[in-house]
């Protein structure tokens, strides 16, 4: 059966480092993987590409109009035989991300692309409008996953998204759902323990917890995944950690946003000793 | 539901005012259906007054292309192909869906394109009502004006050009104001040229439609010391009052113009003797059709009993202007009475 997940998170958090690694560490366990980028910065998979920037379908829809698009023209083959496609977006500052979102996903569709063992949406930081929820849309992202430090800002951004997840699941034939968080480090004090108190406080769980490590610049540096760069490092043990809990993760649950006064003292509570 | 100015799009409010100037182009920036709909109103309003005129509206159509990427080119490009037509000014309106996207009009309007182009803040539903887009295109339209010297006579500001009557109404406040030997110099806005909109500042006298642009009565006071009567007369009374307020106004000795208008009041009523004692019963689009000044009037003179269950007078909404007006209504008063008889 197909596995959907998505990963949301605050911009900067290591979205895109998670998501390249978990398709790099599912590849290798001889699955399917299709890495959708959905953010107009387009960077998602380029460690997937070995640093190339793959054409986006937004860049295609610009260039040719919805009719001449195929297939072979937005995936792109990557790392382990991952394949990766960016939505992309207009320039900085102009139009509407949002619908390119959407506009993305209609051309996906209708090319028969979503398919494979295992989809993972990488999606742009906040949930900053419609367009940006359409990943957790009915047929898309079933199993949602934010991805945050032990940093207030980050945890606030994760709640934020929280409160998309809980209203789309409470749609009728929605079957989105929030299956985990995934603990990226900063390498702060006690931030394990506030993260998964955190996952515990909205209904939910810490599934993985990545500490930081210099191997991560190391292979950005050399345009490869970790996991690729540097298979036998710590670092790529937790991705495939990860890995492995994700595709045996059968607990999904809708999610209970916390209140912003009860997520800074509970931040608060783990910070002050 | 009601047609009423206070709902609707600002779209047609703004285009009410700018297609009435004859050599303007007015561009939709949205997509195509913004533009059809109001094409398509205001097409029809006009074969309706038995004018033939298509209004000058082109849209740049925009599609899902341009609501992601951003409308602004080809805003450009449409303004460019237009001005190369050379009319006498491009009006440019916004839709929802620009506004929503953040298209930035202003800054694409301030390029040069060889003719003047003018921004009227719109955006569509978004931006507010019928009377918004109305309000603020007259407004707008007053950055053509030239800070000339005064040449005197009225300036009508605020014309409602989608009104069934607006030309009879105009006849008819022209010819209130020769009683006083007075003229019309320029009607704002409509059936004029672009280079006309100079002229705002010169009349001598503002009359308003009516007092829902008072705040633009005070505006161009402000901007060209220009006095103004905040409405065109409604009723016998009100008739009387607008000869004696533009008389006071202007310094103009009324009386003379107040008796034979008087005289010309007296024969209306006696003409409609027949519809006197009616028991009638006052509709229409308005909420105010039976709790209007201009109603209590019409009671007192034909010593009408308004009930329900009386004769159906319909009240249009404005009531017609002055003294011909209701000498018209009077008239389709008695058509619907003969009809029921």
């Amino acid at each position: 059966m197909m596995k959907q997940i998505a990963l949301y998170g605050k911009g900067g958090i290591g979205k895109s480092t998670t998501s390249a690694n978990l398709s790099a560490a599912l590849t290798d366990q001889g699955l399917d993987i299709l890495q959708i980028g959905c953010d107009p910065k387009r960077d998602s998979t380029r460690m997937l590409m070995h640093g190339r920037l793959i054409p986006t379908v937004m860049d295609l829809l610009r260039e040719r109009g919805d009719r001449n698009i195929t297939i072979e023209d937005v995936v792109f083959s990557g790392y382990g035989g991952v394949r990766c496609v960016e939505a992309g977006g207009p320039e900085p500052g102009v139009g509407c991300a949002g619908r390119g979102i959407i506009a993305t996903f209609q051309i996906l569709e209708k090319l028969g692309a979503l398919h494979a063992d295992v989809v993972v949406y990488d999606v742009l930081g906040d949930v900053v409008c419609g367009g940006f929820a359409m990943p957790m849309r009915e047929g898309y992202a079933r199993e949602i996953y934010l991805v945050t430090s032990g940093e207030l800002m980050s945890l606030y951004a994760a709640n934020n998204i929280c409160k998309a997840i809980a209203r789309l699941s409470t749609r009728a034939r929605s079957k989105c759902r929030l299956a985990g968080v995934i603990c990226n480090a900063k390498n702060l004090p006690r931030e394990e323990e506030l993260v998964g108190e955190f996952a515990r406080r909205i209904n939910s769980r810490m599934i993985q917890f990545i500490p930081r490590d210099r191997i991560v610049q190391v292979a950005e540096l050399n345009k490869r995944t970790v996991i690729e760069h540097a298979p036998e490092s710590l670092q790529a043990e937790a991705y495939r950690s990860l890995a492995q809990r994700v595709m045996e993760n059968q607990q999904t649950d809708i999610p209970i946003p916390m209140e912003i006064e009860d997520l800074e003292s509970m931040a608060y509570e783990f910070i002050k000793e | 539901m009601s047609s009423s100015r206070s709902e609707g799009c600002t779209l047609t409010g703004a285009l009410s005012v700018t297609t009435a100037v004859k050599d303007a182009v007015t561009i939709i920036h949205g997509p195509a259906g913004c533009a059809h709909h109001n094409f398509s109103l205001l097409h029809a309003l006009e074969q309706e007054n038995d004018y033939s005129r298509v209004p000058g509206i082109v849209c740049t159509n925009l599609r899902e292309g341009e609501v992601i990427f951003g409308g602004e080119e080809a805003l450009e490009r449409l303004i460019r192909k237009t001005a190369n037509k050379s009319p006498g000014s491009v009006f440019v309106l916004s839709t929802c869906v620009v506004d929503t996207i953040g298209d930035d009009l202003p800054a694409v309007c301030a390029q040069d394109y060889g003719v003047p182009v003018c921004y009227i803040p719109t955006s569509g539903f978004l931006g507010g009502v019928f009377h918004t887009g109305y309000e603020n295109a007259l407004q707008t339209l007053s950055e053509f004006s030239n800070k000339g010297e005064q040449t005197g006579g009225v300036t009508l500001i605020g014309e409602k050009n989608l009104e069934f009557e607006v030309d009879q109404n105009f006849q008819e406040v022209s010819r209130l104001l020769s009683l006083l030997g007075i003229e019309v110099q320029l009607r704002y806005v409509r059936n004029i040229s672009s280079s006309r909109l100079a002229d705002l500042g010169k009349g001598s006298l503002n009359i308003l439609r009516d007092s829902s642009i008072q705040r633009l009565g005070e505006k161009f006071h402000s901007m060209f010391g220009t006095p103004f009567l905040d409405s065109f007369p409604a009723g016998f009374g009100g008739t009387i009052q607008f000869l004696l307020d533009v008389g006071e106004i202007l310094g103009i000795d009324s009386s003379k113009a107040v008796f034979t208008e008087e005289h010309f009041q007296k024969k209306v009523i006696s003409k409609f003797q027949d519809l006197k004692g009616s028991v009638v019963s006052f509709t229409g689009q308005s909420l105010y059709a039976d709790d209007s000044p201009v109603m209590d009037e019409m009671i007192e003179i034909f010593d009408f009993s308004p009930d329900e269950k009386g004769m159906e007078f319909i009240v249009p909404d404005p009531i017609p202007v002055g003294t011909s007006g209701i000498s018209r209504l009077l008239h389709r008063w008695r058509r619907s009475s003969h009809a029921r008889a």
